[in-house]
């Protein structure tokens, strides 16, 4: 289909044009993707294979003092005159060994490692009436791959230094004079100066973002639950059963259930969303409009439900709604109505409930937003349009709501994402029940896959299935930000304003 | 905007008479519909408003029934039967000596904060121009008030100081000193030679009297929180010890993930280094993982600090605070809008790369600073997942949110719905009055940091 | 390996020579006890008490913490290092907290003298298989009928009870989806579903007979309940309104008195269609953990044991109104006047001692409730019941430990 061609057609089948095409692309897309795979892993190999290269070669070619600081790091940088950066160095090798080969056979970075295979062999046994713990498997898992990410930092503060002692030898070779420890500290101020700002957050994340992440992936591998806990009872490996038992569809797996929560996920994610944003824009044209006086005093009294904590007043709302709440009792004693309205007990009930009570706490934000891009269009728009004779009807579908799209395109991707992850609302509203038979392992109508997985390490202390969980819940994630990454820019050409 | 409605001149060329009749009539349509669209508008915002409010409004007559003279719990009907009481109230500071207690706080807290603001003038009016002076005045000026207010403390109240208090004592006089810094920095702010250099740059017009106030009413508000923490009381009801939880909790946060939050934004949207896009994407990828999944991890990572159950707030201090770089994403918006010339104009001046980020940059960033804040203090009062898992069995470690939650929904607390209102009106106050105050900060935060792509 | 192996194994040994020296000194650690919040200032008065007929002990630091039995289990579960040293739970948790590691067996002596004391009911409900993990503390963890004298003329009938109910809109409470309250309907119409354990905790057969006539019956008596008027979810007096009759337990009493004022009145539960009710009795009790040092695994015991001794377990009765499991404090004069106690003792002729059962058949007997409260089975034919409760037995065996 030619351009020309394309722009002839209507709204809608220009829309199905695109999805169509985008499948066709996808296998495309998919290849390519592999392509790029194996390019970067190749690229990586390359990389490795230059970088075991250069060691050699730097190696043969430096001094003495390049030579011993392949032995002991800082050694190269201390005897050409920067102190500081030498006793970092050293100060760092000193602590990966102490880490690593301690006395204490018993805590240190080896005895792990070569406990991680196994996750533990030595039970704990009883002494007469007092209990003797053995292995403990959660802290050779935690600290088995600590002491990996330690020994990755160490080889590569250990390239850090040889290049480095290879770039002083060349900068004295061509004359030039080394940065003293003076110096280096005062560029932390200037050149390094994203590395003083970045240091302790990074360190922060790593060790307790992805760490911790680290650590749960593993555990998906594992069958750590309430009959293998640690200290008493040692887990071990068992591969890729955890996943089958999440997503096979036998009778003692949780397959059904699982597809059920997801799909439910996916539409509440929907529901929240765009609903939410649709009401959040009218209200905000609404309040925006000429003539309407009082402004700011709707706009605060809307924005109260963001600014009261979200558990008070949900808690709340969730009592109001109960069988023997408020509301059921006011519409019982008016007459209107002879046996409680089952808000949170009939599935369906619940499930319109609680997306209606998130339009509550959610239109006050879209509307904020709302508001703040819509002053931005030039009012000139609206003028031309109106002497054109468009309708406000008309004028909202070609002119406003385009440019909202367009500018809170990106906003609405990571609304729907976060919206698949919003615990609050769900938790505090209805726990996630009713429960029902149809959905195994403690599920429930209103779950999504996060209150689900908050029950299983809570309730169940049933890690290894939450870890399984938390896994597909990032796969779920990952695919939609991509699948929607690749129909933005075509979106994004599109909406010029004509 | 003109109020007034401006009609549409529809000129048809006809008869004079006809002509008039002609424009009147259209005038008088338009205003006549806009006038029903605008009436049906109200309606709806009417509507709208009662139906927004009407849970709060409920919640706090609720919390007016009293739980010894009616049911304590849940009931179908709003009003109070057996007539308003407090009790609730009264109840959730139950076995504390409160005013004691209250009343000593604030007046070592208001003595304090006059000295202070006494010090910061006194320097000012020296006119040194050494900057570095000042600024060690002003400090000197903290510690000493700082010290007063201690020995006032240890004096009045006969408080023995042990261990635990005087590791909180050396925390406050951290969060003292950072606060106090910013203050003094106020009030002996020039505006740099630099920045006002820049053309079309206007220093932001403040009457002198209302800066004065606002700073010494935000070193009393700090003073006055920083003692509140530390003379939290053991008592009986529970709920103090739970305010007092989340206040600290609030304030450290506040402060520190503020603190990483803006490093981290404006290193990734102004210094360009290898591992920038790394960064980023990895931060990306980390952020789809759910959070809960880490919870066991951690509540064993801080077990092994001595963090969990007794040692709670520190933890969820650290929790809070470790992982903050990752929520970077809206100041990193922010500064994306701020235009470089600033900066290379900045550093043709000679000035260091942290020159320019304390000077140039930051005094330009006070809205998103503002929201920043206000996020960071916001977060903790209504996290419930991560405190009952850090500090399960502890029940004077828990912060509100846990506290108020297990009043609702454990069994073993019978008739405390109402209770949990009271309470839930005391956390809501404060929280809300600041929101609103700093609303226009949060609107700018986010309609501006959100929707950039 | 093996140096690590050989340096435990001395450790070991040093420990134990060490602990054996220290175990005739009695101890001076601290003990952490978890108790209902209730019962916090009661507790703390015995282990006075305790301290002061025990010399030995007097310079240990007992600290007592208020955790409710339902979260002192799980909280045990989640980490048991950190959870308390003596804790009160229920015993349906029992078979959880010994598979985690977080029970430590009575030690022998306290052992038969447990056995000999406490009624049978308690003694079963604190063993499995063959091995007693902690001990008896009450019996009146069963539940039975408080209702509104002025309202209810006659309580011995479910039907009557209703009509009364009805008539005055008043309100029933009765907890259907949860597995504790359900089995008064299966159980009263002739159902079994117990499960055998082993000493370990594993859950290793099931005897189930849900899926059968009585079953149906059974299932159709609790969805006709469910469609009336009156009909609330619910077991908790101070969450009720317009409360005329509730099945409820002992630790509601007050409340009860409360509600219903001089109208308070308690009786077993009332039949259905001629059938007798019936129900779980449920049974309290405390659990020690298991300990690396002897000595202190000893005073544990001893407190333990302390506490739940029978002159303890009066004084509890008199303190906070819990029924005791010693034989001995149960002929007590007060507690046989006590009212709600005497319609639990009449109610638990007809029940059965709860057993263990596995975590998952609680949230799967609120699955159940949850559909006949949404009215899923209000049209269903007997058929379909049936096929209902096959699946529920199916999916209950699954749960048992392979």
């Amino acid at each position: 289909m030619t351009d020309l061609e394309y722009l002839k057609l209507s709204k809608p089948a220009k829309l199905i044009f695109r999805i169509h095409q985008f499948f066709k692309n996808l296998p495309g897309m998919a290849w390519n993707g592999l392509k790029g795979l194996g390019l970067a892993i190749a690229r990586l190999f390359g990389g490795l294979g230059k970088s075991v290269a250069d060691l050699v070669t730097t190696f043969k070619d430096g001094d003495w003092k390049t030579r011993l600081s392949y032995l002991i790091m800082g050694f190269g940088s201390a005897a050409r005159g920067q102190w500081g950066r030498g006793l970092l160095f050293f100060l760092f090798q000193t602590v990966f060994n102490v880490y690593m080969f301690m006395p204490n056979a018993a805590f240190s970075g080896c005895y792990y490692l070569g406990k991680l295979s196994t996750l533990g062999t030595v039970e704990t046994y009883k002494e007469g009436r007092r209990t003797v713990y053995g292995d403990n498997s959660f802290f050779i898992l935690l600290y088995g791959v600590l002491t990996i990410f330690f020994i990755l930092a160490f080889i590569y503060t250990w390239r850090l230094n040889v290049k480095q002692n290879r770039i002083s030898e060349q900068i004295l070779k061509s004359g030039h004079r080394l940065k003293s420890t003076r110096d280096d500290v005062k560029s932390l101020a200037d050149e390094q100066f994203h590395k003083t700002l970045l240091a302790l957050p990074t360190l922060g994340v790593l060790i307790f973002t992805a760490l911790p992440i680290l650590f749960m992936i593993l555990v998906a591998f594992t069958n750590f639950d309430s009959t293998h806990q640690p200290p008493g009872k040692l887990f071990t490996w068992v591969g890729w059963d955890n996943f089958h038992t999440l997503l096979s569809t036998d009778t003692a797996s949780y397959g059904n259930t699982f597809s059920q929560v997801l799909l439910w996920t996916l539409i509440w994610a929907f529901f929240a969303t765009f609903l939410n944003y649709f009401l959040g824009m009218l209200v905000a044209i609404m309040i925006n409009k000429k003539g309407i006086k009082l402004k700011k005093m709707w706009r605060t009294i809307l924005v109260m439900t963001i600014a009261i904590p979200q558990f008070v007043s949900l808690l709340y709302v969730s009592k109001m709604f109960a069988a023997d709440g408020l509301i059921n009792g006011a519409l019982m004693r008016w007459g209107w109505i002879s046996s409680p309205l089952p808000f949170w007990t009939d599935p369906h009930w619940a499930r319109v409930t609680i997306i209606v009570i998130n339009v509550w706490i959610g239109i006050p934000y879209l509307m904020l937003i709302a508001t703040g891009i819509l002053m931005n269009i030039p009012a000139d728009l609206y003028e031309s349009a109106r002497i054109d004779g468009a309708n406000a009807f008309q004028m909202y579908q070609k002119i406003t709501l385009p440019y909202m799209l367009f500018v809170t395109g990106p906003y609405l991707l990571t609304s729907f994402t976060g919206n698949i992850n919003n615990f609050n609302v769900i938790f505090l509203l209805s726990g996630g029940k009713p429960l029902s038979l149809e959905l195994s392992g403690n599920a429930g109508y209103t779950d999504l896959l996060i209150t689900w997985l908050y029950k299983m390490t809570v309730n169940d202390t049933n890690y290894k299935l939450a870890a399984v969980m938390g896994i597909l819940v990032f796969v779920v994630t990952a695919v939609i930000n991509l699948i929607v990454y690749n129909m933005i820019p075509s979106v994004k050409n599109e909406e010029d304003f004509q | 905007m003109s109020k007034k409605q401006i009609p549409e001149v529809d000129i048809v060329v006809d008869e004079k008479a006809g002509v008039i009749r002609e424009v009147k009539q259209a005038t008088r349509s338009k205003s006549g519909h806009e006038r029903r669209v605008n009436t049906s508008i109200y309606i709806i915002l009417v509507i709208m408003s009662i139906i927004w409010l009407a849970p709060f409004v409920f919640l706090v007559f609720q919390s007016f029934r009293s739980y010894k003279l009616e049911s304590g719990g849940m009931v179908d009907y709003l009003l109070p039967k057996n007539g308003w009481s407090l009790d609730n109230y009264r109840f959730l500071f139950e076995g504390s000596n409160f005013f004691p207690w209250w009343g000593t706080t604030l007046l070592i807290a208001a003595l304090c904060a006059a000295v202070l603001t006494l010090a910061t003038v006194m320097i000012k009016r020296l006119g040194s121009e050494n900057r570095h002076m000042k600024t060690l005045l002003t400090v000197l000026a903290l510690v000493v008030g700082y010290g007063l207010f201690i020995a006032l403390m240890v004096r009045l109240l006969g408080l023995a100081v042990s261990a635990e208090i005087a590791g909180k004592l050396v925390l406050s006089a951290l969060l003292l000193l950072i606060a106090g810094y910013i203050v003094a920095r106020f009030y002996l702010k020039q505006d740099s030679r630099l920045l006002r250099s820049i053309p079309g740059y206007e220093k932001e017009k403040t009457s002198d009297v209302v800066k004065k106030v606002i700073a010494l009413f935000a070193e009393f508000a700090v003073i006055f929180a920083i003692l509140a923490c530390i003379l939290k009381p053991m008592t009986a009801s529970q709920y103090l010890n739970w305010y007092g939880n989340t206040l600290t909790v609030a304030l450290f946060t506040a402060v520190i993930q503020t603190v990483i939050v803006l490093s981290v934004s404006y290193a990734l949207s102004r210094l360009r280094f290898r591992g920038r896009k790394l960064i980023m994407n990895v931060v990306l990828v980390l952020g789809m993982f759910p959070g809960f999944l880490t919870m066991i991890t951690l509540y064993f990572l801080l077990k092994q600090l001595g963090l969990t159950q007794s040692g709670a707030i520190p933890g969820m201090i650290l929790i809070y605070c470790a992982s903050s770089g990752m929520g970077y994403y809206i100041s990193k918006g922010f500064f994306d809008t701020i235009p470089k010339s600033l900066d290379e104009s900045a550093r043709i001046d000679g000035a260091t790369r942290f020159q320019v980020f304390l000077k140039i940059i930051m005094p330009l960033a006070k809205p998103i600073v503002i929201y920043t804040i206000l996020m960071a203090f916001m977060a903790p009062w209504g996290d419930y997942v991560f405190a009952s898992y850090i500090a399960f069995g502890s029940e004077p470690n828990f912060n509100v949110a846990v506290g108020l939650y297990r009043w609702v929904n454990v069994n073993d607390y019978q008739g405390y719905f109402t209770r949990f209102c009271a309470g839930g009106v005391l956390v809501a106050l404060p929280i809300t009055a600041l929101f609103l105050a700093l609303q226009k900060y949060y609107v700018e935060g986010v309609t501006g940091g959100a929707v950039k792509g | 390996m093996k140096k690590v192996l050989a340096m435990v194994l001395a450790a070991v040994m040093l420990l134990s020579v060490a602990s054996f020296a220290a175990a005739e000194e009695g101890f001076s650690g601290e003990i952490k006890i978890w108790v209902a919040e209730n019962t916090v200032d009661f507790t703390s008065q015995q282990v006075e008490a305790f301290k002061a007929a025990h010399p030995e002990y007097a310079n240990m630091t007992v600290k007592i913490e208020p955790v409710g039995e339902g979260d002192a289990a799980s909280n045990m579960i989640t980490d048991v290092e950190a959870g308390a040293d003596i804790f009160s739970f229920a015993q349906d948790q029992l078979a959880r907290l010994v598979a985690a590691g977080a029970l430590e067996t009575v030690e022998e002596n306290n052992a038969e003298a447990v056995k000999a004391e406490n009624d049978a009911g308690s003694v079963a409900a604190v063993t499995l298989g063959d091995t007693m993990y902690a001990y008896p503390m009450t019996s009146d963890n069963g539940y039975f009928l408080y209702y509104d004298k002025s309202v209810v003329s006659d309580p011995s009938t479910l039907e009557g009870i209703l009509a009364d109910l009805e008539a005055a809109g008043k309100n029933f409470y009765f907890e259907i989806n949860s597995g504790w309250y359900q089995t008064a309907f299966f159980f009263g119409y002739g159902c079994e579903l117990t499960f055998d354990t082993d000493d370990e905790g594993n859950l290793v057969k099931m005897n189930a007979s849900y899926a059968s006539d009585n079953g149906v019956a059974a299932l159709k008596a609790i969805i006709k309940l469910t469609q009336s008027p009156a009909f609330v979810n619910g077991s908790s007096v101070s969450n009720a309104t317009n409360l005329g009759a509730i099945v409820d337990g002992t630790w509601d009493a007050g409340a009860a008195k409360d509600a219903f004022g001089e109208n308070y009145a308690a009786a077993k539960l009332p039949t259905v269609d001629g059938v007798q009710l019936g129900g779980f009795g449920g049974f309290k009790m405390l659990g020690v953990k298991p300990q690396i040092d002897d000595a202190k695994l000893a005073a544990c015991d001893a407190l333990a044991a302390y506490l739940t001794s029978e002159e303890v377990q009066i004084a509890r009765y008199n303190a906070v109104g819990w029924g005791p499991s010693n034989l001995n404090a149960q002929k007590n004069e007060a507690v046989q006047a006590d009212e709600a106690l005497a319609a639990l003792g009449a109610q638990l002729a007809f029940c059965a001692p709860q057993g263990q059962y596995p975590g998952d058949y609680w949230s799967l007997a609120t699955a159940l409730g949850d559909d006949v409260i949404a009215g899923k089975y209000n049209d269903a034919d007997d058929a379909a019941l049936l096929e209902v409760l096959k699946n529920f037995e199916a999916t209950c065996e699954s749960y048992l430990n392979k």
